[in-house]
Parts: structure tokens; C-alpha cells; sequence
């Protein structure tokens, strides 16, 4: 009898997996609030760049050649400390690692800059034993959850992996027939996402694989011009379609579920946001830069 | 079986009690206009044969002329074959169904019958092609003769552009690559399997040997070896650096001021990176694009090309394909890499009114809706267009102005 229970809940546990896996209940965003102004009250130009997680909200406020650190603390977002420095005079992007520090990439000079919790420079990534480092052109780059940075190399059309001090992991090399890659995304499970703007089609590897795949079809129907790209805890992909003004919703396995948010200037509307990012309670901050201001939404299931 | 059809066939025809010629033949006794157009050299089958009901419908028709259905039905039935199963190009009228562009239904004193005779027929739907090709310096050959030498009317099978074969199947047809004069006039590189129309006009040119009117001047020189390995090397067409680093060899102040803005228009920092936009050798559009300027950016940026198109009138440089005119294609200190600091500047080099009569705008006027954000050009207008007039955000005037002006909404 007891064998039969439990050769019945395995068939039963096996039937409902994929359901609660593909079956994603459909995400609906909630508006909370938008940050325009750093703690002096000093405005927001232009912001391309964000990171997030539970205790902390980090802004590349382009626009002032600046970066912003603001504090997340009983729902409520506070500070907007400026981190200005001249070795990172045009951030467009930036990411936290587990220890605090922080990582910016500097549009004009191209390279990553490591600064400690406070926002002093302790370097640049130096890349170390890296094939063709000479060939090196990041466009964005995340950091994984052993701290490792994910870079998007397009002079050499790849992802290179490297440790915190620089040391060469390995790459993986963009997929064929690609059209542009603005952004990338590590998922929950280790694998590395791509943003294919100009294809409209998101790419994935999974965490051991060598090569990229596509994980959607052409979401021309849905995006016009889709730049950034992260995951939520469940492993829901979201998109930022920067020319629409507008949030692509797609489930772990790249399909459609929704779009959301439109062009225009009020609160809760998008002019031209570039990136995205959603800590693991569950709000998402937008870069929403022709509005100079950060958006904040509650995802709800 | 046969028989039982044949009888039941010719049963339901004397049923019908049609007169003799009355596919036809009677038609012409009113239609007596007819009479001159069957007497041109080239008739079309069923007029010859006075079978006019194989295309009209003799009582009542939802088509024009009394067809019996649209012309691309009407003609496909019998000329089924005219575009391929698997074609690789097919004309747009032939595929439309517009075959009376070229042909007459009825008859013509042109082969085919064709309304018009030889490249005049082309050339009158291909009018820019009709006017560069008359104007031209160079012309080649075959084309003056016929575009049909080159050309299928319909489509191919084995080529885009409805070539007859592949490029350069067909041009060897007639210019022998094995001759040594071949090689000497391509500096002795191994030119003969390459792309010859990715440096020669194939219809006529103001240079020599029909070279694209637009030259990189190290090619013009035949210094190919500045870029390429030399021409008796194991790789000859290899060039000497990738990307980037080789055209930084002659354009470095170019390519130095590229990279010291603020932005870089980022294909310039792909792999690719100067041949994602131009050709190396030669091409018909100014500064070696590969295609004309719309084109070229239309192959990343199609949603803004798409935009501009549902606009009932075209921002000017939209229309004109002229992105330049707003935008640096490299780089730019400035957002969305338009070539003046802001957009009321930007806006200003051809608005010139607005800086003596307008709404206000500029950054003491702080934009309603958003306190962070002042009023400038694209607060109202979107400058590659919307679907509404003046390239407005929305429907109507008052619509827009009670945007930020609410007091007004009613």
C-alpha cells in the first residue's frame, strides 16, 4: 500500500511539473514610485544604466557622468549618494556583487571600473589570459552569483566569463546570423540570456553549454527595438523596448506572455528606457532615460 | 465513361443554343475597333482564335472590362509558368498580377505583345535607372542593346535582381576570366570568382571600365596591397588587419575622433565595424555606403523607418533618407547621436523661426507632466513622424496641448 502511495504521488508530482513550470500565472505590474533626483536634490539626466537587489539601487546617471547610490529600506528608497569619478566619466551601465562592490562600464574609455562599497576606485577589470584581449568591446555585463562577470564582448562577437580579478573563465561566442546584441541576463539556473535588438529574439546557453540558441521566435509583433534584459527569481524573462516605450513579459521557456507599460511622459509611462532590473522582492526599476528618472514597479502574480 | 462525357457535354452546349462564333466572332461586330488590333503582328492566342470569353464574361462581371475574374487569375491560368516554383527574384508586377503594365491583351506590333518596345518598356516604370543609364559616360553594352540580356522579365530561378544567373556566372558568359588581360587589370589578384558588381556598375558609369561612380581612392590607385596581402601571397584577398584597425592604418584622425566622443554608434565597435555601413572598394552612393542612407540605417533601426512611412506628411531630411542630417552615424557626445547638444538646437538649424516665435521651451520651462524634464521640440512632435499631422504625439491639437495644459480638458 505504501509502495502504491508512493509510486502514485511520484506519477502524480511528475504530471503537475511541467505545469507548474510552463503554466506561469500572468504578471501584472503595479506603479510605485519614480526617483528624479539624488539626495542634494540635484536632477537626473539622462540615466542608462541600473542594478538592483534587496538593501541597495544603483543608477549610471549618464547624462551627469555620475553614478547614484541609493539605499532600499522598509520599502522605501532612500539617498542617492553621487559617486563621480573622472575614470568613469560616462557610465552607461553599472552592477553590484555579493561583497558591495560596485562595477561600471564607462561608454567612452570602454573598459570596467571596480569601485569598493563606497564608491572609491579600486581599478579596471584587467582581463588575464583572455584569447585576443586586444579585441575587447563591452557593450553591457552582469555579474553572476559566484561574482563572476559576464561580459558582452561585440568586437569579438562574444560572452567572456571572468573572475572578480579579472582571470579568464571562458567565452562563448555569440550565435550565427545574429543582428545586434545590446544587453545580456543571467538567469536563476546559470545560463546566460542575450538581447538580440536589431533580430528582435532573445538567445540563450544554458550554464555548462557551449553555444547559444534561440530561446524565442521574432518578437517584432510585440517589441520595435528591445535593448535590456534580465530574469525575476522564477526565471520569467523580461525585456525593455526602448523605442515603444514599453515591457515584454516572456516565460522561462521565451514565450510571449505580455506586454505591458506605453510611451509617454506621466508617471508610469516610458520615453525611451533602456534597462530593467528586479530585485528578489519582486520590484522592478527602470532606467527610464528621455524622462531623466528611474520608475519603480511591484511585480504581481 | 468518355463517350457518356462527351455526350452529356455536347448535350448541355446545344442546350445552351449559342449562336455560332458566340465565344467571339460575334463580339467584333460591335466591337468593330477590334478589327485594327487583330490585324498588329502579334495577337494574343484567344483573340486570334475569337475565343474572347476565355478572359470576359460575356453577361455580367464584378471586374473591370468585363473580365471574368481579376487579370492575375485570368493569366496565370494559362501562363502558370512565368515565375518559377522555387524562384529566388520575381518581379513585383508579375507577381501582383499587373501584367498589363508590359503586355497588351489583345494584340501588338512588339514581340510578346508588349506595349512597348525593348529597354523603353523598362525604363518606363525604371525611369532613374532610364535617365542615369542615358546620361552615363560608360554605357555597358548589353544593356543599351536589351535589359533582357541580363534581365528575366518575370522571374529567375537562380538569381535576386531576376538575373539570368548568378554573379559572375553571367558576366563570364562574356568577359573571359582566364585571359591574362583579366589579371592585369586586376592587379593580378584572383578576382575571377568574386562579386564583380561589388565594384562595377553593371548598366553604365562616368568612370572607366564602369567602376562605381564613388571610388576608395587606394583602389582607383590599384594599391590594393595597402589593404589586401600582396596579389602572389598564399592568401591574396586576406586584408592585413581586421576591422576597424585596418582603416585606422589611413582614417586614424577619423577613427581617433570616433572613439573619443562620448557615445560610439555602437556597430563602429563590432567586429564588423566600418563595413557594417560601407564598402570597401566602390559603390554608387556617396562616402562608399553600401546602400543608399535609408537603407543602410533602415537595416538596424526598421521600426523608425516603419514610423516615418505612416506620417501624413515626412519630416523634410526623413523624406530625403537623410539621417545625417540629425544624427552623427559615429559618434556623438550628444544623446541619440544628434550633432548638436540639444534638440532645440538641433531642431533650430532648420526651424530657424522658432527662436523668435514659439511655445515656450527651453530649460527654465519645466515640462508639466514631468518635473524632472523641461519643454522642448519633442515635447509636442516626434521627429521621424507619427500617424497624425505635424508629427504630433496625438490625434487632435486640443488633445495635445491639454496634455500639459489640463485646466482646458474637457
Amino acid at each position: 500500500m505504501v509502495k502504491f502511495l508512493i509510486n502514485l504521488f511520484f506519477v502524480i508530482s511528475m504530471l503537475f511539473a511541467p505545469l507548474k513550470s510552463f503554466g506561469a500565472e500572468p504578471v501584472k505590474v503595479t506603479y510605485i514610485a519614480s526617483i528624479y533626483f539624488d539626495s542634494k536634490g540635484s536632477g537626473l539626466k539622462l540615466p542608462e544604466g541600473i542594478a538592483c537587489n534587496e538593501k541597495l539601487l544603483l543608477v549610471a546617471d549618464t547624462g551627469n557622468n555620475r553614478l547614484l547610490r541609493y539605499i532600499i529600506e522598509n520599502n522605501a528608497i532612500k539617498g542617492g549618494e553621487e559617486i563621480k569619478l573622472p575614470e568613469l566619466s560616462y557610465p552607461i551601465r553599472v552592477q553590484v556583487n555579493s561583497r558591495g562592490e560596485i562595477f561600471g562600464i564607462d561608454s567612452k574609455q570602454r573598459r570596467i571600473a571596480r569601485l569598493n562599497p563606497e564608491g572609491a576606485l579600486l581599478g579596471f577589470i584587467e582581463l588575464k589570459e583572455m584569447p585576443s584581449p586586444e579585441a575587447f568591446m563591452p557593450r553591457s555585463f552582469k555579474i553572476g552569483y559566484a561574482d563572476n562577470i559576464y561580459v558582452l564582448d561585440i568586437l569579438s562577437e562574444r560572452v567572456v566569463i571572468i573572475d572578480l580579478e579579472g582571470k579568464y573563465q571562458k567565452q562563448i561566442e555569440f550565435p550565427k546570423n545574429y543582428g545586434f546584441f545590446s544587453d545580456l541576463a543571467i538567469d536563476s539556473k546559470g545560463g546566460i540570456l542575450l538581447m538580440d535588438t536589431v533580430g528582435s529574439m532573445v538567445y540563450r546557453a544554458s550554464k555548462d553549454s557551449k553555444s547559444f540558441s534561440p530561446v524565442t521566435g521574432n518578437l517584432k509583433e510585440y517589441a520595435n527595438f528591445p535593448t535590456g534584459i534580465t530574469t525575476d527569481n522564477t526565471g520569467g524573462i523580461y525585456l525593455v523596448d526602448q523605442n515603444s516605450g514599453g515591457i515584454l513579459i516572456l516565460g522561462q521557456d521565451g514565450s510571449f506572455q505580455t506586454r505591458l507599460l506605453s510611451f509617454g511622459w506621466d508617471e508610469g509611462f516610458l520615453n525611451y528606457p533602456t534597462q530593467l532590473c528586479i530585485n528578489g522582492e519582486g520590484k522592478m526599476f527602470i532606467t527610464d532615460r528621455n524622462n531623466n528618472r528611474i520608475q519603480i514597479f511591484s511585480l504581481v502574480k | 465513361m468518355v463517350i457518356i462525357f462527351i455526350a452529356g457535354l455536347a448535350y448541355s452546349q446545344n442546350n445552351l443554343r449559342l449562336k455560332p462564333g458566340a465565344k467571339g466572332e460575334i463580339c467584333l461586330k460591335c466591337h468593330v475597333n477590334f478589327q485594327k488590333k487583330i490585324k498588329r503582328s502579334f495577337v494574343h492566342t484567344p483573340v486570334k482564335t475569337g475565343n474572347c470569353s476565355a478572359c470576359h464574361d460575356p453577361h455580367t462581371s464584378s471586374h473591370e472590362k468585363m473580365l471574368a475574374d481579376n487579370t492575375r487569375e485570368i493569366c496565370y491560368k494559362c501562363h502558370k509558368s512565368v515565375i518559377p516554383e522555387k524562384a529566388v527574384s520575381a518581379h513585383k508586377v508579375v507577381v501582383e498580377g499587373n501584367c498589363l503594365n508590359c503586355h497588351d491583351p489583345h494584340g501588338s506590333n512588339n514581340r510578346f505583345n508588349l506595349i512597348k518596345a525593348g529597354n523603353d518598356l523598362c525604363f518606363s516604370c525604371h525611369k532613374e535607372m532610364g535617365e542615369s543609364f542615358t546620361k552615363v559616360k560608360f554605357k555597358h553594352n548589353p544593356v543599351a542593346k536589351s535589359c533582357l540580356n541580363c534581365h528575366n522579365p518575370h522571374a529567375s530561378a537562380k538569381s535576386g535582381a531576376l538575373l539570368k544567373d548568378t554573379v559572375p556566372s553571367l558576366c563570364i558568359k562574356c568577359h573571359q576570366t582566364s585571359k591574362p588581360e583579366f589579371a592585369q587589370r586586376h592587379s593580378n589578384y584572383p578576382v575571377a570568382k568574386a562579386n564583380c558588381t561589388s565594384c562595377h556598375n553593371p548598366h553604365g558609369s562616368d568612370k572607366a571600365t564602369l567602376l562605381f561612380t564613388n571610388v576608395h581612392k587606394p583602389f582607383i590607385n590599384k594599391m590594393c596591397n595597402q589593404c589586401h596581402q600582396e596579389p602572389n601571397s598564399p592568401a591574396p584577398l586576406k586584408v592585413k588587419k581586421e576591422g576597424i584597425d585596418l582603416c585606422k592604418g589611413c582614417h586614424s584622425n577619423m577613427v581617433n575622433e570616433i572613439f573619443y566622443k562620448n557615445k560610439i554608434h555602437w556597430p563602429a565597435g563590432s567586429k564588423k565595424s566600418c563595413q557594417e555601413c560601407h564598402t570597401p572598394h566602390a559603390s554608387i552612393e556617396k562616402a562608399l555606403l553600401k546602400k543608399p542612407m535609408i537603407e543602410v540605417c533602415g537595416k538596424c533601426h526598421a521600426d523608425t523607418i516603419e514610423r516615418q512611412k505612416k506620417a501624413p506628411k515626412m519630416h523634410e531630411p526623413v523624406k530625403e533618407g537623410n539621417c545625417t542630417a540629425c544624427h552623427n552615424p559615429h559618434s556623438s557626445n550628444n544623446i541619440l547621436l544628434i550633432q548638436q547638444p540639444g534638440i532645440i538646437e538641433l531642431c533650430g538649424t532648420c526651424h530657424e523661426w522658432q527662436k523668435h516665435v514659439t511655445h515656450p521651451i527651453g530649460e527654465k520651462f519645466i515640462d508639466p507632466r514631468n518635473k524632472n524634464l523641461t519643454v522642448d521640440c519633442l515635447s509636442c512632435h516626434r521627429s521621424h513622424g507619427t500617424e497624425y499631422k505635424n508629427m504630433l504625439h496625438f490625434a487632435t491639437v486640443s488633445q495635445m496641448c491639454t496634455q500639459c495644459h489640463k485646466e482646458y480638458q474637457r
